[in-house]
């Protein structure tokens, strides 16, 4: 089965710098595709020429099988949300949903109908009248998604769709796009610097670093799978552990043994990667006569700098003389076990939960 | 408490203003109901007669023809003020204070010198026709100084600007995705010109265009110097009676029609700019 959009080896230079330096996805119809990355990393770029806003400096867009590489962005069946919104303030919000139907030169009963349908869908019936500026920012994000969506378009690009509203409406709109996109089967590219909102949306997300593909694959994929340090670290928190090579074995800094499951790379220098969840915390320990086989894979001690409260779960902050550790556990397992800053702590984790990346 | 606080920054100007330009005014136009003497001077007997001579089909052509040269002088200044102004907010925004600096450069130097500049350049020896004949051409060519042609090219050339900084105000301003949302769903060029950028920065050309008409309708330097004395504008009109014919009654009643038109198109304007002020400029 070839891909609904394919994006082949594409590149754009400004001057000698390269913005994106050759990327390719292939994306499935129906998709909701999220691409990752920090400003600078071309996420935006690379938007922007699948709107046709930029021409590529080489390489090729493929859309639904037709070659769109030098369609100017009127021709093309894709849409743009764009961060700013950019809607036409001297037109109502009805005015400016039936703009780019009256574009297509429908007739006018049908450019009526698709409006009213597009705006109940979007909850602003009752403010088809208004001006954008009468609007909030929440109104105004949901009038820029239906002057999109109405046309119907092949694949929907948002850049940055969410970015300017606040925290709690963000977390309900990210399900309500989500709603949005499988009612209406529509491809969605979204362009964000918000791992969260990738993870908690998109079906598959790309992680993008100075214009090139770091890594693409489903949520889980990029977060329990990272291919490389920087998507590793750019998706959640992840504790890095600075190692020393010793022929086979691997030990920290201070000498404390590693062990993984993971195939060692040849790089010298080596670091060791666990997710916070996944550190079991004990009280120190000082007899170490316990079994061989009841012995964690991994054990560091360090003491709790900090606790820090996000509701439900905690976050500790653990100096080792190994590296810096941060550990999640529920706010009732630390209660329960008297956790607070001072503290020495035992840390331990699988080997199966030790990943490796050259430093 | 804002309020009084802004009468009292304000009172220094409205002062200045009513001391030295409303009463002034309003005492000129008084003079427009008085009898003129019959050596000059003010008769004080009250009349319309002043006000309806404005009417007189003489007079009242007077003011037609200045309204049409004020009219065709906005109108082709507008043109050529909105695409510079457009011109130059498409540039790079580090070099556009410079390029609008050179574009308002002339306004800086005296009127007079440069509506008599445009003298040498339009006369019968003048560079224009020099350089037709330089370049070979030894037909007939047109009287272009003193004629109706001449006056509207001073006015245009010396209100430009006013259209220029009018119209790139809203043009710099304009959220360049707002074109781009325009063009992506699916607007050609032109057509998001005609729906978009021009609904959304025509406040500025409106204000361009009322600024050339109202500085030009009432202008009698250009006339006269580019006119040549062929015909007359109501400036010119108004200079004549009160330096000339010593008729300072009826000078007062065509300044007063005169202000009455300027303000119509002052109101329009305010009245445009009112109802365009919608947002969605940067």
């Amino acid at each position: 089965m070839s891909a609904f959009l394919s994006v082949q080896d594409l590149e754009k230079r400004f001057g000698t710098q390269r913005a994106v330096d050759g990327v390719s996805l292939d994306i499935r119809q129906g998709e909701f595709f999220a691409l990752l990355g920090a400003s600078g990393s071309g996420k935006t770029t690379l938007l922007r020429m699948l709107a046709g806003f930029e021409a590529p400096s080489s390489g090729r867009v493929l859309l639904d099988g037709q070659d769109i590489t030098a369609l100017a962005p009127n021709r093309r069946p894709v849409n743009l949300m764009f961060q700013s919104y950019a809607l036409f303030p001297h037109m109502t919000v009805a005015k400016n949903i039936a703009y780019g139907l009256e574009m297509e030169r429908l007739a006018r009963g049908e450019i009526a109908a698709r409006v009213d349908e597009m705006l109940a869908k979007v909850q602003l019936a009752h403010l088809a009248g208004r001006k954008p500026d009468q609007l909030s920012g929440g109104q105004r994000q949901r009038v820029a998604l239906a002057r999109a969506l109405v046309k119907r378009p092949k694949l929907l690009l948002l850049d940055e769709p969410l970015g300017a509203l606040d925290k709690k409406l963000r977390s309900e709109m990210q399900l309500e796009l989500k709603r949005i996109q499988h009612e209406f089967g529509i491809t969605f590219i979204v362009v964000t610097h918000d791992q969260e909102e990738a993870l908690v949306m998109a079906d598959r997300i790309a992680i993008l670093k100075d214009g090139s593909l770091l890594q693409c694959g489903t949520p889980r994929e990029v977060y329990e799978q990272p291919l490389n340090r920087f998507a590793a670290e750019f998706i959640g928190v992840m504790n890095f552990i600075p190692l020393i090579r010793n022929g086979d074995s691997l030990t920290t800094m201070t000498g404390a043994p590693i062990s993984t499951v993971a195939p060692v790379p040849n790089d010298v220098q080596l670091v060791a990667a666990v997710r916070p969840e996944r550190l079991e915390i004990g009280p120190l320990r000082l007899d170490t006569s316990a079994s061989e086989s009841a012995r964690p894979d991994n054990r560091l001690t360090g003491t709790i700098t900090a606790l820090a409260y996000h509701g439900l779960d905690l976050q500790l902050h653990i100096a080792t003389d190994a590296a810096p550790i941060i550990a999640r556990l529920t706010a009732d397992q630390a209660e329960s076990r008297d956790l607070g800053p001072g503290k020495t702590v035992t840390l331990s984790w699988k080997a199966a939960d030790t990943k490796l990346f050259p430093a | 408490m804002q309020d009084r606080k802004s009468l009292f920054l304000m009172t220094p100007a409205l002062a200045w203003l009513t001391a030295f330009m409303v009463v002034p005014c309003l005492l000129i136009l008084t003079l427009a109901f008085f009898r003129r003497g019959v050596y000059g001077g003010i008769e004080y007997t009250f009349t319309l007669e002043n006000l309806r001579l404005v009417i007189d089909p003489l007079y009242a052509w007077i003011f037609l023809k200045s309204a049409w040269i004020a009219g065709l002088a906005a109108l082709i200044a507008s043109v050529i003020g909105y695409a510079a102004a457009f011109a130059i907010a498409a540039l790079p925004r580090r070099n556009q204070p410079l390029v609008l600096f050179f574009a308002i450069l002339p306004f800086w130097s005296n009127y007079l010198v440069r509506t008599y500049a445009w003298i040498v350049l339009l006369n019968r020896e003048g560079l224009i026709v020099g350089l037709a004949r330089g370049l070979g051409y030894e037909g007939e060519l047109p009287a272009m100084l003193y004629t109706e042609t001449a006056v509207v090219i001073g006015l245009v050339y010396n209100y430009l600007p006013f259209v220029i900084l009018a119209c790139y105000a809203p043009l710099s301003r304009l959220n360049p995705e707002i074109a781009e949302a325009s063009s992506d769903l699916g607007a050609s060029g032109w057509t998001t010109f005609r729906r978009v950028i021009l609904p959304m920065s025509f406040t500025g050309l409106a204000t361009g265009f009322v600024f050339v008409f109202v500085l030009s309708i009432g202008n009698f330097v250009t006339p006269a110097l580019l006119g040549g004395g062929q015909f007359q504008m109501v400036g010119n009109l108004v200079y004549a009676q009160f330096l000339t014919a010593n008729d300072w009654p009826f000078g007062a009643a065509i300044s007063m029609v005169l202000i009455a038109v300027m303000m119509l198109f002052l109101t329009l304007q305010t009245f445009v700019a009112e109802r365009g002020s919608g947002g969605g400029l940067r």
